[in-house]
């Protein structure tokens, strides 16, 4: 990963910078480069650097702080784009987009270069991409799942109902005749765990249709939910999931209520005017401001791929 | 994050407890410290007495202690008069959004911190909910260097963070999370130069990965771990009975601070060898023979052993200085504290057992030791401050 990260950090940099830069913003870039070029040094020498290591061409990228962005919102963040015409806007949304779209192309292509390369020096790839990856598994308590462990989930699968089927059909019966064991029949059963009577009367069919029925809406319930704890896990823990917090400066509301003085003694009799409002600085009238924990993904973990969540969706 | 701490007791220890699973996930954040002066406790003994004119970071830490301990009774006295607080603090007397705020701080806590999470619910609920509300900011910030996205900061990204933490501390908060630490900080006489040496941490890890001496590394200590305790104490409360003098509780606090970062850092000396940092003095390391690469090898030699129960005696000699005030603090908190400080203790004996072994296994209590320890953690809280000096 760190090789990847490099090689996006040597081809942001032989890249000329992004054409429609604003020119007043590049020299708090070109202000912050340096310094981050020696964090990048000093992460380069990690065998294993941060966690999430492909996105480190933030140095570079022209569409992150190339432009003087900057993930930590503050109270004055918004107003980045702020002067901006609509239709500037509408074609800046649109010439990011393309190179997001032709950066992605060219991270396909470096990376094909990358195991040429790596298989001419020799160098070990561990990892098949073309098989089926590892991923959990939805039942909770079992192992992951794997190529090679499908194979004997299969396996097991089968074997237990065939098990199941040759022990009721053939096993139970046999050691009933045989050696008398077990042959409680329903009505003994039921007697026996002191029941009501009517509960014998069922058919044997419609009996083992609902222990079946039950039997797997349990599973499937229980399936579900580990699936659901699995997806929560992934979520962002600090907006759960939305990718954004509240305000706090409106309190969620996205208005700011402006607090005139009024005098009582010249008003007079006149009823007060409603307090006038203006829209929240701080999150454009939204109510909510970015989480900067996932910027906005609404996922525990950010990548390139995940999209940012609009706030007025 | 490192290990889970047990974060049950008192506010010191909390705050080591926060400091301990704040920085230790593998990204360190390192201190340039002037070399320095004799600590009181004179464990400086053991650490090279570099005989810089300049003043040792210890020093420098202890003139913030005092600062602090200054601070409070400042604020206290500030408090019953300064009545502009309620009214600057715009858009957070939305009381159901304080309290969903309240909330989200003790499940990210429960989710990230989780025996430091039980420890926290021996509390009382307001203290319970100012230590979530503390842990969730310095996790944030720890996260900004160390989590997912800390490829995207830049120094101005903690620039900005440190512009929201002023913010917050004049009743401006940004977000939900940023606003239940403001309220915290609006009921409790917290100061902000904990949190901004914090920051300050943030931006010295950016830069380094090795210590040369002890005294940097005590830095490093006291920006992650140490800023913790001093944050924390004014939240847990001391005693109105104890006869100590607030400084000697905070420099208690700032003990076990850097007592449970010094832990994590010897737990963790494999982990962080991986990742190509070493968070023990270079110096200490040449004088025991032993060089980087020694460490990145990961053999247990006898030279390593002694280094090691050097190490550990010194950690444990901060422990000591830490227990001595944790007797002060308030009823209601000295059983959370002493737990953790005791667990925290028992991690180093825990490297003892496993022959010093901090490249390849994890020193590890087990969850009945864990349960053995908190009878022993109240029976040492009822004994309170009479026992003591």
């Amino acid at each position: 990963m760190v090789c990847l990260s490099r090689a996006l950090v040597v081809s942001c940099m032989v890249k000329p910078s992004v054409p429609y830069k604003p020119c007043s913003l590049s020299s708090r870039f070109l202000h912050a480069k340096p310094r981050l070029g020696s964090k990048w040094r000093s992460m380069a020498s990690e065998p294993d650097s941060s966690s999430f290591a492909p996105s480190i061409d933030s140095n570079a990228s022209p569409d992150k702080t190339a432009a003087g962005f900057c993930i930590i919102e503050g109270p004055e963040t918004v107003q980045d784009f702020a002067k901006m015409e609509l239709q500037e806007i509408q074609d800046n949304i649109r010439s990011r987009r393309n190179k997001i779209f032709l950066q992605m192309e060219e991270v396909r292509r470096l990376r094909i270069q990358q195991r040429i390369k790596s298989a001419e020096l020799g160098i070990l790839k561990e990892e098949r991409e073309n098989e089926l990856p590892n991923f959990p598994s939805f039942i909770p308590f079992l192992p992951p799942l794997t190529s090679a462990n499908l194979k004997v989930y299969y396996a097991t699968c089968y074997s237990l109902i065939a098990g199941i089927i040759l022990f009721g059909g053939l096993l139970a019966p046999t050691l009933e005749l045989k050696l008398g064991l077990g042959g409680t029949s329903y009505a003994d059963f039921i007697r026996s765990m002191h029941l009501p009577m009517q509960l014998s009367q069922v058919d044997p069919i419609v009996a083992s249709f609902s222990g079946g029925a039950v039997g797997v809406i349990s599973a499937l319930m229980v399936v579900e939910i580990n699936n659901v704890k699995q997806q929560e896990h992934k979520r962002c823990k600090y907006c759960l999931g939305t990718g954004y917090l509240a305000c706090a400066r409106c309190s969620n509301t996205g208005s700011l209520v402006l607090i005139e003085p009024v005098s009582t003694v010249i008003g007079g009799n006149r009823p007060l005017s409603a307090p006038k409002t203006e829209r929240c600085s701080n999150c454009s009238g939204s109510g909510k401001v970015m989480c900067p924990t996932c910027l906005c993904t609404g996922m525990a973990m950010a990548s390139e791929h995940d999209p940012r969540i609009d706030p007025f969706d | 994050m490192a290990g889970v701490l047990l974060w049950v007791i008192s506010p010191k220890e909390n705050a080591t407890a926060l400091l301990s699973l704040i920085p230790r996930s593998g990204k360190q954040k390192r201190c340039r410290l002037c070399p320095g002066l004799k600590f009181s406790t004179g464990f400086s003994a053991i650490s090279s007495a570099v005989a810089n004119p300049a003043r040792s970071a210890e020093e420098k830490v202890y003139e913030v202690v005092l600062k602090q301990a200054a601070l409070v009774k400042e604020k206290r006295q500030k408090k019953a008069l300064d009545l502009k607080r309620t009214d600057e603090t715009d858009g957070m007397t939305d009381w159901d959004l304080l309290n969903e705020a309240y909330d989200r701080c003790g499940e990210v806590c429960a989710e990230y911190a989780k025996t430091f999470y039980l420890g926290t619910l021996l509390m009382t609920p307001e203290c319970r909910r100012a230590v979530w509300a503390i842990y969730v900011w310095c996790r944030r910030t720890d996260e900004l260097v160390d989590g997912p996205n800390a490829s995207h900061i830049t120094p101005s990204a903690l620039d900005r963070w440190e512009k929201r933490l002023d913010d917050l501390f004049e009743g401006r908060p940004y977000d939900m999370l940023d606003a239940a630490l403001s309220d915290t900080v609006s009921k409790y006489p917290v100061d902000i130069q904990p949190f901004k040496d914090m920051i300050e941490g943030m931006r010295l890890d950016l830069k380094k990965s090795r210590y040369q001496n002890f005294d940097e590394l005590y830095l490093y200590c006291y920006y992650v771990a140490g800023t913790v305790g001093l944050m924390t104490v004014p939240v847990m409360g001391i005693a109105p009975e104890s006869k100590a003098s607030t400084a000697s509780v905070y420099n208690a606090a700032l003990a076990l601070g850097i007592a449970n970062q010094l832990t994590n850092i010897l737990r963790d000396v494999g982990e962080d060898a991986r990742r190509g940092r070493i968070y023990l003095p270079q110096d200490e390391l040449a004088r025991a023979g032993l060089s980087d690469d020694d460490i990145f090898c990961g053999e247990i030699t006898d030279k390593w052993r002694n280094f090691m129960k050097d190490q550990i005696k010194r950690a444990r000699m901060f422990f000591d200085e830490a227990e001595k005030g944790v007797a002060e603090l308030n009823a209601a908190s000295r059983w959370p504290v002493w737990a953790s400080l005791l667990l925290y203790r028992q991690i180093l004996d825990a490297i003892e057992e496993n022959d010093y072994n901090n490249f390849t296994e994890r020193a590890y209590v087990g969850k009945a030791k864990k349960f053995a320890s908190l009878p022993v953690a109240y029976g040492r809280a009822l004994m309170g401050t009479s026992k003591l000096f």
